[in-house]
């Protein structure tokens, strides 16, 4: 048994807000204080030191297809960041789009032991299962991308029964191994292939004449009645258009009260007001989040630098290929399923819209009251690489830190922010919500994000420093289910992480008319498509972790 | 076993269960393990060895990726020129491209390259039959190139050509690209094409509702052939502002996608990588394995082929391990042969499609009791702790 001795407990599941504490540790577990008799083989004293679950990152692409097609398009930015072999570790690269190796070792080192890829194409699960497999340290997960594919326009359009629906998302979850489902430009990927350049909530689609209000609603409603814990996870229409807030407002509205998640929600959170016509309407959305309880989001802020932009939405990267920084690009049209886009990216903080947007994605976070309610994420690596996390953790805390930020960026920027009127300090105990219970919460991990009895142990020690980046970017200790896999901000012991999935019940009849649909229209089998329980774990996660779900009565 | 479609030729030799083989050493009949231990002798001794060929499954590519980080080796695919044509261009523009399930429902003008895409006949049958889920479709396939290619006689499909040498295709898209910027042509004709055609064919693309450009980069077999890719991605990218266009480059043969696509995954970079004390370091034109066995810049050599015997390893003037099909016959036998088990037909396991999207599962209808690439590999890695110790 393994005591970790009177560190400083943030704990929010448990209502624990710094108090002082010993925990135990047992068999990977949190466990009881054991009486006075019990053989104790470890003590850590951690006097002074703070004590964290293990950090969750709900949205952060770390893998499948298009990572792969940001890696190979930059070998300049790898070189900036080679990765030599080390004790255990293997070679690779960092910075903006990681090596998986990589990946998983820098996010252990900040103290985050679970990262869920948002934007899996059914069609490419296995690969992007192979990517994750190699990706160690943390355990993983991923979201299923509907709304875009044929087969379910297909069965919108024809006014398929709410069920149907229901089964072929219970399908999709099942056959691609997935923890969640996400909408990305709800309809808009699949209206590209048709040569519409922009498709808005009430705007028909141009072959299947459903809108995307009908496409989120149709999937909000499947994921709910499938009983699937994390709700319909949203990237909106207008991605990156100014004045795209009221898209982002009227998707809220269109959840009409069911639990929906809007990603990246700083990139949807634009006005149309001043003399560039682009302004902040961070206020306004931050505004519908607090009043609307069913609505979660998380910021996908901005900070300066390169990087690349990599998304789902073929149409809204096409469209944003001008800005390629360097100059190179990427759009593909993907298997009847979906689409994406790969655009590297500059963030430049003398430029007025990168300097507004970075400012938007903090008033985000410092409007949104609740912070169960909204997640800490650069929508990497599209805001930022999640290297910056620590970065973006002291701009929160530490408001003399961000006026100085802020005294930096475009003036022009920085005066049609109301950035510098906002003094909210986040404390430590809403940090540990943000990026520890709520995300568990979120996802319904039920043993992950907190410190109480039966927990998985991941843990995480900091060190108590002023300097709140230094703080987060080398905690002192990490557990990983237990073990000790970082001592100061470096691994000391290389583990894999299991793959968390839910299993959702569904009528397998559905099989039927999808069968006949590859058979007839598609180039792969749909047996093909499906992976099993058995299948995934060869792609190279240490186990499977099943999430049972509740169906909810239609 | 029985192929389900047997008219495929590549397919029927490619699906034939050869027999178990024997490992040797300089052509003489010897153990697995003690094969085994030859190699790690001759690779701990190296310096920088090369891992070829890369003719496997992911399960292989990972464990070969594993091998080359152990020893510092450089990694490069057996279709490396062809597939770096592709990573030349992609890696200084990018691209816009599609997958063969869009080209099959979408697609109503398909343009081929320089291409004799007939050597993929299953890329016609089962990408432009008529029957798409959009209603039917009538198809135009423009042939760009020698007209001598032979395309499958096909309902709804219209096929005609314009006879240009693969060569000049660049000078072709460049000047189609001025057109569509608006710039009035100086020349009568570019290398035998009119302008008159060109105008033609560029209405006709302009007029596509999805059209898609094919090319196939081992076909495109001259110097700077990559910049011929580049001018092509280029017209799509330009096509894209009025209409809907994308490229499908074909290829992926032997498992090149799988290795490329582990690669990017584990190194950041698609092959051509050499695995050295500050890191993967990525050299796309020096990491060539013709060019790295001529000029003697590895002083070894594993040749891994394990879906077709006819890929038998480069000549090499350093040791050569060979992992291949177990019907793979040599003209010199090298140092060391290891007959391995053929992915898909005799293990299990992950192969991309050309297209990377979608990685299909391997199952194994005729199992043998040779290894697979993947283990023979970790019994080498194994061996080599000892070798050097």
């Amino acid at each position: 048994m393994l005591r970790l001795k009177n560190g400083r407990i943030y704990d929010p599941a448990h209502g624990v807000d710094g108090e002082v504490r010993d925990l135990y540790i047992e068999d990977g577990r949190v466990v009881a204080a054991p009486g006075p008799d019990a053989r104790i083989d470890r003590d850590i004293n951690l006097a002074g030191r703070v004590v964290m679950g293990g950090a969750i990152d709900l949205h952060t692409h770390i893998g499948g297809g298009k990572l792969n097609i940001a890696r190979a398009l930059l070998p300049e930015d790898h070189r900036q960041d080679p990765v030599p072999t080390s004790g255990g570790m293997h070679a690779g690269c960092g910075h903006a789009a990681p090596s998986t190796w990589t990946t998983g070792y820098r996010y252990a080192e900040m103290g985050y032991t679970a990262c869920f890829e948002p934007a899996m194409q059914p069609i490419n699960a296995r690969h992007t299962h192979l990517e994750m497999g190699d990706t160690p340290m943390v355990d993983k997960g991923a979201y299923a991308m509907l709304g875009s594919d044929d087969f379910f326009l297909r069965m919108l359009a024809s006014g398929a029964d709410q069920r149907l629906i229901n089964d072929y998302v219970g399908w999709t979850l099942d056959a691609s191994q997935a923890m969640a489902i996400k909408v990305v430009n709800p309809g808009g990927i699949s209206a590209f292939k048709f040569n519409a350049r922009s498709l808005n909530l009430d705007e028909a689609h141009p072959y299947y004449r459903v809108t995307p209000r009908q496409v989120v609603q149709a999937l909000a409603r499947a994921v709910h009645d499938l009983g699937v814990a994390h709700p319909l996870h949203v990237h909106a229409s207008n991605l990156g258009v100014p004045g795209n807030a009221d898209t982002t407002l009227a998707t809220m509205a269109a959840a009409e009260g069911l639990p929906i998640h809007l990603t990246h929600i700083q990139f949807h959170s634009y006005g149309t007001e001043g003399e560039r016509k682009f302004s902040s309407e961070a206020e306004r959305i931050a505004d519908a989040i607090n009043r609307m309880s069913n609505v979660s989001a998380d910021v996908g802020q901005v900070l300066f630098g390169q990087t690349v932009t990599v998304s789902g939405d073929s149409m809204k990267q096409y469209g944003n290929h001008r800005h390629a920084s360097p100059d190179k690009w990427v759009v593909m049209d993907i298997e009847c399923d979906a689409g994406c886009g790969v655009v590297p990216f500059k963030y430049r903080d003398k430029n007025f819209v990168n300097a507004l947007q970075w400012a938007i994605g903090l008033e985000l976070f410092l409007r949104v009251s609740d912070p169960w309610r909204i997640f800490l994420t650069t929508d990497h690596p599209n805001g930022a690489p999640f290297t910056s996390y620590p970065h973006l953790i002291r701009l929160l805390m530490d408001k003399r830190f961000r006026d100085s930020k802020l005294d930096e960026i475009n003036a022009e920027a920085a005066a049609h922010s109301q950035l510098r009127s906002l003094d909210r300090e986040y404390s430590l105990y809403e940090i540990a919500i943000m990026t520890r219970a709520a995300p568990a919460r979120s996802l319904g991990l039920t043993d992950r994000g907190h410190l109480g009895q039966g927990a998985a142990a991941d843990i995480v020690v900091y060190r108590d420093d002023a300097d709140r980046e230094a703080m987060f970017a080398k905690p002192e200790y990490v557990f990983k289910d237990g073990q000790l896999i970082v001592r100061d901000g470096k691994v000391v012991n290389v583990v894999n992480g299991a793959l968390h999935v839910v299993k959702p019940e569904y009528d397998k009849g559905i099989e039927k008319p999808l069968k006949d649909y590859f058979d007839r229209y598609m180039t792969v089998r749909m047996e093909n498509v499906r992976i099993s329980d058995d299948e995934v774990c060869t792609c190279g996660a240490s186990k499977l972790i099943p999430h049972v779900c509740k169906g909810r009565a239609t | 076993m029985r192929l389900e479609r047997p008219a495929c030729p590549r397919a029927s030799r490619l699906f034939s269960i050869p027999d178990p083989g024997q490992a040797t050493i300089a052509g003489l009949p010897i153990s697995l393990d003690e094969a085994c231990r030859s190699a790690a002798i001759i690779l701990s001794g190296s310096r920088r060895p090369l891992i070829g060929g890369l003719g496997c499954d992911v399960t292989g590519h990972r464990a070969a990726l594993s091998l080359a980080e152990k020893l510092g080796g450089v990694v490069d695919h057996m279709h490396g020129r062809a597939q770096f044509r592709n990573v030349q261009a992609f890696q200084d523009g990018g691209w816009v491209t599609t997958t063969l399930s869009e080209v099959r429902n979408r697609a109503d003008l398909i343009v081929l390259a320089g291409t004799d895409a007939s050597r993929y006949p299953r890329f016609f049958e089962r990408c432009l039959a008529p029957a798409s889920q959009f209603g039917e479709l009538t198809r135009k396939v423009v042939v760009l190139g020698d007209p001598l290619l032979s395309i499958p006689d096909m309902d709804g499909v219209s096929v005609s050509s314009i006879p240009i040498d693969a060569g000049h295709l660049g000078e072709l898209f460049a000047v189609m690209r001025a057109r569509l910027a608006g710039i009035p042509p100086r020349a009568t004709d570019v290398a035998g094409v009119s302008i008159g055609q060109i105008e033609a064919l560029l209405a006709d693309m302009r007029a596509a509702r999805y059209g898609v450009l094919v090319w196939n980069a081992a076909e495109l077999d001259f110097p700077h052939a990559d910049l011929t890719i580049q001018s092509a991605v280029n017209l799509v990218k330009d096509l894209n502002q009025a209409t809907r266009w994308s490229g499908l480059p074909l290829g992926g043969d032997d498992g090149g996608t799988s290795a490329a696509q582990t690669c990017t995954w584990q190194t950041g970079y698609p092959l051509r990588t050499a695995y050295e004390i500050a890191g993967p370091r990525y050299e796309p034109l020096l990491f060539d394995s013709d060019r790295l066995l001529k000029t003697g810049e590895v002083d070894a050599l594993v040749w891994i082929s394990a879906f077709d015997p006819e890929r038998t390893p480069p000549a090499a003037d350093c040791p050569t391990v060979v992992l291949g099909r177990a019907d793979m016959r040599f003209v010199q036998a090298p140092d060391v042969f290891i007959p391995v088990a053929v992915p898909g037909v005799q293990h299990a396991g992950f192969l991309h499609r050309m297209d990377a999207v979608v990685a299909l599962p391997l199952t194994a209808p005729a199992p043998s009791s040779l290894p697979s690439v993947a283990q023979v590999l970790a019994i080498i890695q194994r061996e080599t702790n000892h070798a050097a110790a």
